[in-house]
């Protein structure tokens, strides 16, 4: 069998380059909600502005999609490769190989393992996010490796005309322009098929989507209160959100909080999972509630659910979060009182965080001493 | 060029091996899945979908002839892919009756509907071709070297 003139270097390097943008921005974006969930010392997340999170979470995902169509072109662009001879070869060769084995194999786990994330089809039996984590640091470096490897056939390849001039066999057909265009259509084509699940313009044309972006009081739910076990508890008449500041401690039953001074704030809800949409919250400013027990602006705030303990019933909220004037102990979405779903009787919301840490059903606020 | 390929070459070592540390720190039974995973889909793709692809490029080739081999190639790209993506939500694999919001989409109709268009450009694609007048540029683009015109007739 003949190999398509197609496939080839001018193609494989342009296509490449697609491909290593994408996976910078998947890599980056992925590092900001990795550091948000684990907080270092020298990370800064600022609150402002609101939709940070939800941009940067919501990159995160498109381009990990977008990537996909670029990996299949890429690869079967150098397909042919694969059984050149020798198959064997000297050690270079074999090292060569090994580098792209590794990172062959660590793109299709991060884009396969992120894909049936998003659908919520855990078939892989390892915990997602650490390992997803933990491969994108090998996936990064086979990456460098591999430009750094290809570096000098990457540049001659830019630099030559993309059309060989003897290389294209045959009468009219598709020309390497035609296959370039071909691959940013399909990309484009990926994105408006999956991204209406954060991009509210494509809401109607992400058919592939996990989330058609509709839920009770018009946002979706991630964590059901019937998953999380809290539905007696969160409907008992005996229900008290418990405020603590060291010895100081503060009991406020639902109609309590109702008849605290309210805040109405348009934040969005931005998952891990890369949807998102935007709400009207309203409910008691948290900076206010936590005054109440003496706590001045600058204690970190932990969150504790009525969910028995798990990975997220109890989280921290940073000091520059849990002071700012938006960060809400809500009582209401889009006018009505939450949704059991939602995590009535109150949850947290607060800016640029990512949903997973905006605590549902709480049962208890703790100011942690600065 | 040599000073900026050793520093992503000692960067990217110094990242995967990170990783590697990362990965090690898991049970090795986990370690083994993470890898048969990751090797599994290197296996699919190298010996199951391209060798497939080819297959399909080789005897399409041959059976769909001139202008229609274009738009056919882009249209099978786009079919490809969004097969791809479907595969995670067409049968709600991860669906859970307590929460609907989740896969709350019909994605057999939404895939079907989504393949039906981008066929349906084919013929667009076609007519637009064969309508509009071919470049000069265009067919020597397409020559090959040794495609030289008929002299014309010696008189």
């Amino acid at each position: 069998m003949k190999t398509s003139p197609l496939r080839g270097t001018a193609v494989t390097a342009r296509v490449g380059m697609a491909l290593g943008i994408a996976i910078a921005i998947c890599f980056i974006t992925g590092l900001i909600s990795h550091f948000i969930q684990h907080p270092q010392p020298w990370f800064y997340w600022p609150t402002r502005p609101v939709w940070l999170y939800r941009v940067t979470q919501g990159l995160h995902v498109i381009s990990g999609i977008a990537a996909i169509p670029l990996i299949v072109v890429k690869l079967w662009s150098v397909w042919p490769k694969l059984f050149e001879r020798p198959i064997i070869g000297g050690i270079t060769k074999q090292l060569e190989r090994a580098s792209i084995l590794v990172l062959v194999a660590s793109m299709f786990f991060q884009l396969t393992t992120g894909l049936l994330n998003i659908a919520q089809w855990y078939a892989f039996e390892f915990f997602f996010t650490t390992s997803h984590y933990a491969m994108s640091w090998v996936a990064i470096g086979a990456v460098l490796v591999h430009i750094a490897v290809k570096l000098p056939v990457i540049r001659r390849a830019l630099g030559e005309p993309l059309e060989g001039d003897v290389a294209m066999g045959g009468a009219v057909g598709p020309s390497r322009r035609t296959v370039l265009w071909s691959t940013g259509l399909a990309v484009g084509l990926a994105t408006v098929v999956t991204a209406g699940q954060t991009v509210p313009w494509f809401r109607k044309l992400s058919l592939l989507a996990p989330r058609s972006g509709e839920g009770p009081q018009g946002i979706p739910v991630n964590r059901s209160a019937l998953a999380a076990g809290v539905i007696r508890r969160a409907q008992s008449a005996d229900y008290r959100l418990t405020v603590t500041n060291g010895p100081t401690t503060k009991a406020f039953t639902v109609a309590e909080l109702a008849a605290l001074p309210q805040a109405t704030h348009e934040l969005p809800i931005a998952c891990v999972e890369g949807w998102s949409a935007s709400a009207e919250w309203s409910g008691v400013v948290l900076a206010d509630l936590i005054a109440t027990v003496g706590a001045g602006p600058d204690s970190d705030v932990r969150m504790i659910s009525l969910e028995p303990p798990g990975p997220y019933s109890r989280t921290t909220l940073p000091a520059r979060h849990a002071g700012d004037s938006q960060t809400l102990i809500a009582l209401k979405l889009n006018g009505e009182v939450l949704e059991l779903d939602h995590g009535y009787p109150c949850r947290l919301i607060a800016p640029t965080r990512p949903g997973v840490l905006q605590t549902k059903w709480l049962a208890r606020i703790e100011v942690i001493p600065a | 060029m040599t000073a900026v390929r050793i520093l992503l070459l000692a960067a990217g070592l110094a990242g995967g091996l990170y990783g590697a540390w990362l990965l090690w720190q898991f049970p090795l039974e986990i370690i083994v899945r993470i890898a048969v995973w990751a090797g599994a889909g290197v296996v699919l793709h190298d010996f199951v979908f391209a060798p497939l692809c080819a297959a399909f490029g080789f005897a399409g080739r041959r059976i769909i002839r001139g202008r229609w081999w274009t738009p056919v190639t882009v249209a099978a790209l786009c079919t490809a892919v969004l097969g791809l993506l479907a595969i995670p939500v067409y049968a709600r694999p991860g669906a859970r009756p307590d929460n609907l919001t989740v896969l709350d989409r019909n994605y057999p109709l939404g895939l079907w509907v989504s393949i039906a268009i981008v066929w349906a450009c084919v013929p667009i694609c076609y007519l637009i071709a064969r309508l509009l007048p071919v470049g000069q540029n265009e067919v020597v683009e397409q020559q090959r070297s040794d495609d030289v015109e008929r002299q014309p007739p010696a008189s």
